[in-house]
């Protein structure tokens, strides 16, 4: 995976933090994501797919808690259920995040896929068979938050 | 005269549809739709005056949509916002190529959905 196609995504991700909830967020240092073994814990993912000269999936993970404080500062009001507001809150947000960085990837054309959502404890992601995944870990007012990039032209 | 308000996300439908009653417009003339083909049904039956018009949509995107709206002599006045989260050039230039009036790149500024609101309004 090229080095070139991480930093619009984190520029995509810390701005639209910052458009959608005003709040700041801090990227900590890509690393390889180790499927078999990793420490990080997340409950819901929003996932997006990308065709045409990159293919491969962003996708960005919270844990329970994070999410719904994230979704509850978006929506001006305390969301308790892990439900339909988190889902459609978590699937625009990656779609935002995905389309933004496209604005900084113009030498590939890129279509994304519609947001989908995964639920539940450490849940089994779909990655692309034989391409790594880069973990982009983020430090909020909300907790932490993962972005995950697997991509390849 | 009625708004209508096209996005998959209800959450973002709720936002626009704020951020329009902000602007004095009346709930009663906002009518929504979740997806280009449920629009696309709404368009033929009301008397529309302006879209806000999402992209990334299941059954029929958006700018799908613009093209059948461009194409048919009854609709193709309408004036249509684009409300995205698609911020390429090749794509802003995508939609124009297709028919839209104006585009806006989400995250969204309710200033500015405002201020374009209105100037479409008085058209
Ligand atoms: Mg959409």
């Amino acid at each position: 995976m090229k080095v070139e196609y991480i930093n619009p995504f984190i520029k995509a991700t810390v701005n639209t933090f910052k458009g959608f909830l005003g709040a700041e967020l801090k990227a900590g240092k890509p690393y390889l994501f180790d499927k078999g073994n990793n420490d990080i814990r997340y409950d819901i993912s929003g996932i997006i797919g990308l065709a045409g000269d990159v293919r491969g999936s962003v996708v960005i993970s919270f844990p329970k808690l994070v999410a719904l404080k994230v979704v509850s500062d978006f929506l001006s009001q305390e969301i308790k259920i892990f439900g339909d507001d988190v889902i459609d809150t978590i699937g625009e947000l990656i779609n935002i995040i995905t389309g933004n960085a496209k604005k900084d990837l113009e030498n590939y054309r890129i279509m994304i896929s519609l947001p989908s959502i995964i639920k539940g404890p450490n849940h089994q992601i779909n990655w692309m068979q034989g391409v790594p995944v880069i973990t982009i870990p983020f430090e909020s007012k909300y907790g932490p938050v993962y972005l995950f990039l697997s991509m390849k032209a | 005269m009625k708004i209508l308000v096209v996005d998959d996300s209800r959450i973002m439908r709720n936002i626009l549809k704020n951020i329009l009653k902000e602007s004095n417009i009346d709930e009663n003339s906002i009518i929504e739709a979740q997806d280009g083909r449920e629009a696309l049904n709404i368009v033929q039956k009301e008397d529309i005056k302006i879209i806000l018009l999402d992209w990334n949509m299941p059954k029929l995107n958006g700018v799908e949509l613009v093209k059948i709206i461009r194409s048919d002599e009854n609709l193709k006045h309408i004036p249509i916002i684009m409300v995205t989260s698609e911020a390429a050039k090749y794509n802003v230039m995508e939609a124009i190529t297709a028919g839209v009036t104006d585009y806006i790149v989400k995250p969204i500024k309710g200033e500015i959905v405002k201020k374009k609101v209105q100037e479409y309004l008085k058209g």
